[in-house]
């Protein structure tokens, strides 16, 4: 039963014109049905003329054309047009935080100097392809969070992906000092806090490079990862020579302050989230693992979408125009019964025909 | 063709008429009546033995008798006949100024006619009612003609139906009378058939008025709204091809399925279609 208003509200509701009154006139399109266009030529009697089913079919479209003219003209008057909506729709897409890494080791090339020549820095790298990712996922709710020596909110979750892009873009700009994952995680966890959706949510988190979290920010991280699940993409940009994530050093050496990307990598795995590492040496393999990501992050979602509002006075007047252009093409076509014999008794000087009592 | 206006007289020329029957009655005319008369058509001869009436013996038919009989001649009355004209001033009959244009001339010509033969005429114009107005009642004065067409050219044609037309056949003189019933016998079957039965003591001349408007001059394409002169109901008809042949199909029907109904009674119908041609009128009244 709640599916018809809705459906209605759905059909009508999006309509408006600006001058209400006029839409009084609208009992005009109701003419055609007692008034004809044409003159009336008085026959002795109608059984003299055939019934024909052409004659029936084209009369109720011409009437129907009068009432289609005078009921457009109206609406037009009246400036018919569709309020701006917001459409619900569904996707596929997720609701994503981008947790972009702003130390200053984001500015040197992969190979952990600076950028020379042709050569790209991470954050460049990372701008451009990320900023095509955000390009190619079109229904996705975007957020962006930054971090560095501390968490930096950039936007909330949005539809506004001009605005995302502008973030991303800002990404390359010179960093700054230190890196601080695990607040930065928690702010972009706490993004998630207002979605009530059921939508996928994800985190990518884009670093070079990793620092110890503390104990209390781990307990805080366990405890969000647990309320809001998360899928947590950990994009690993790692420079010439620096430990991987995914290798195990020789034992005595795997301590947390010796290789912090390593023992963040272990932390995330622990959070008992749907968690996924890609370790990326090259633009290359960047590109490649966000690859990975957009086909990961396709479940459906439920986005709303915009329209704005949309005049239709133009379209009435045009149909209007069409249906007025027919019923002159059937003015044009109408004939007198008795031309001939009329000119023929006019010469004579009879009387004129008289039209019916 | 007549005049312009309401006096039809210098260019209307009178017609000949003949009947098929006896009139009966006293009034001195033109016709052969029943009986036996003292001058008129000759009809035979007869012995003096059983007509005695010695001033009509033939002189001539008596000597070449061999058996020397005495020969009388016989001869029909001249009867005078009532003519009279029943008009049909139903809507229908409005169409083309029919009633004002050939129906006047044609009732005037039939007047005039009449006049000259020495008959009497009437006029009855009915619609659903007798038409009073439209009315002249028998007599055979001059100037009749003028009379005829200025009361119907004066008269409106208007009602539905023409149940007045029974109306006007019981005023009819009660012995037999040339009628003329003018109307486009548009009404239904059983009506015209009413109306002959109510005039079957009469010689019957059915006048079918007719427009070409409605049959030849069709065109082939484009819209054209009819309206009903006697209901009003209009209706919007597009016209094609396909359209104006099944039009023309179905008034030939019409047509002869009236011929058929009036050659029932042994009738024969005078088509008055645009305009009075007097000579078609005057070959037809001839033919009796």
């Amino acid at each position: 039963m709640s599916e018809l208003p809705a459906f209605w509200a759905r059909l009508f509701g999006g309509w408006g014109v600006d001058h209400p009154f006029v839409l009084m006139l609208l009992a005009l399109a109701l003419l055609p049905l007692f008034a004809t266009a044409f003159r009336r030529r008085p026959v002795p009697a109608l059984v003299l003329v055939p019934d024909d089913v052409t004659s029936r079919a084209v009369g109720w479209l011409l009437r129907a054309a009068g009432m289609l003219a005078l009921a457009a003209l109206v609406l037009g008057l009246a400036g018919l047009h569709r309020r701006e909506q917001s459409i619900q729709r569904v996707g596929t897409g997720a609701h994503l935080v981008l947790l972009l890494d702003r130390s200053s080791s984001m500015d040197n090339s992969f190979a952990g100097r600076a950028p020379a020549g042709d050569q790209e820095s991470k954050s460049t790298a990372a701008r451009r392809l990320l900023g095509d990712f955000v390009a190619r996922r079109p229904h996705d709710r975007i957020g962006v969070s930054a971090f560095s020596t501390s968490p930096m909110p950039v936007l909330p979750l949005t539809d506004h992906h001009d605005v995302v892009q502008a973030a991303i873009a800002a990404i390359d700009r010179p960093g700054l000092a230190f890196t601080d994952v695990g607040r930065g995680l928690a702010l972009a966890l706490a993004g998630f806090a207002g979605d009530t959706t059921d939508a996928s949510r994800a985190v990518l988190l884009v670093s070079d490079g990793a620092a110890l979290i503390d104990r209390r920010v781990q307990e805080a991280l366990r405890d969000a990862a647990a309320r809001t699940p998360v899928h947590l993409y950990w994009l690993f940009l790692r420079s010439r020579g620096s430990p991987g994530i995914f290798d195990v050093p020789p034992p005595g050496e795997d301590t947390p302050q010796a290789n912090p990307e390593r023992h963040l990598h272990l932390f995330l795995q622990s959070l008992g989230v749907p968690y996924r590492a890609f370790e990326a040496t090259s633009p290359e393999a960047v590109a490649q693992a966000i690859a990975d990501i957009d086909r990961q992050e396709t479940r459906p979602i439920r986005y709303i979408e915009r329209v704005p509002r949309r005049d239709l006075a133009r379209m009435a007047f045009a149909i209007a125009a069409v249906a007025v252009g027919l019923l002159l093409l059937a003015k044009l076509a109408e004939r007198d019964l008795a031309s001939h014999a009329a000119a023929v008794r006019a010469q004579g000087g009879r009387a004129p025909v008289r039209e019916a009592a | 063709m007549t005049g312009q206006d309401g006096d039809p007289g210098p260019a209307l020329q009178p017609i000949p008429y003949r009947l098929r029957w006896r009139p009966e009655g006293i009034f001195p005319g033109a016709h052969p009546g029943r009986g036996e008369g003292t001058e008129g058509e000759f009809r035979r001869h007869v012995g003096l033995l059983r007509h005695p009436d010695p001033r009509r013996i033939d002189l001539r038919a008596s000597l070449r008798d061999p058996f020397g009989e005495l020969h009388v001649r016989q001869f029909a009355p001249r009867r005078a006949v009532p003519v009279v004209a029943l008009v049909d001033l139903s809507g229908s009959m409005g169409f083309g100024g029919a009633v004002t244009g050939r129906v006047a001339d044609l009732c005037a010509v039939v007047a005039l006619s009449a006049m000259r033969s020495g008959d009497s005429f009437a006029l009855f114009g009915a619609d659903a009612r007798l038409r009073e107005e439209a009315t002249i009642p028998l007599g055979r004065r001059r100037g009749i003609e003028a009379e005829v067409a200025r009361v119907l050219r004066a008269v409106r044609p208007r009602g539905r139906g023409a149940a007045g037309l029974l109306e006007a056949a019981e005023r009819l003189p009660a012995r037999r009378a040339l009628v003329f019933l003018v109307s486009d016998f548009l009404m239904p079957a059983e009506e015209t058939e009413r109306l002959l039965a109510a005039l079957w003591r009469h010689d019957v001349i059915p006048v079918v008025v007719r427009d070409s408007a409605m049959e030849h001059d069709l065109p082939n394409w484009g819209f054209i709204e009819v309206g009903d002169l006697e209901t009003g109901v209009s209706r919007l008809v597009f016209m094609h091809p396909g359209l104006q042949r099944r039009w023309r199909i179905a008034a030939r029907e019409r047509r002869a399925a009236l011929d058929a109904l009036f050659a029932r009674r042994g009738l024969r119908a005078f088509e008055l279609e645009d305009a009075l041609d007097t000579d078609a009128l005057a070959r037809r009244l001839m033919e009796g």
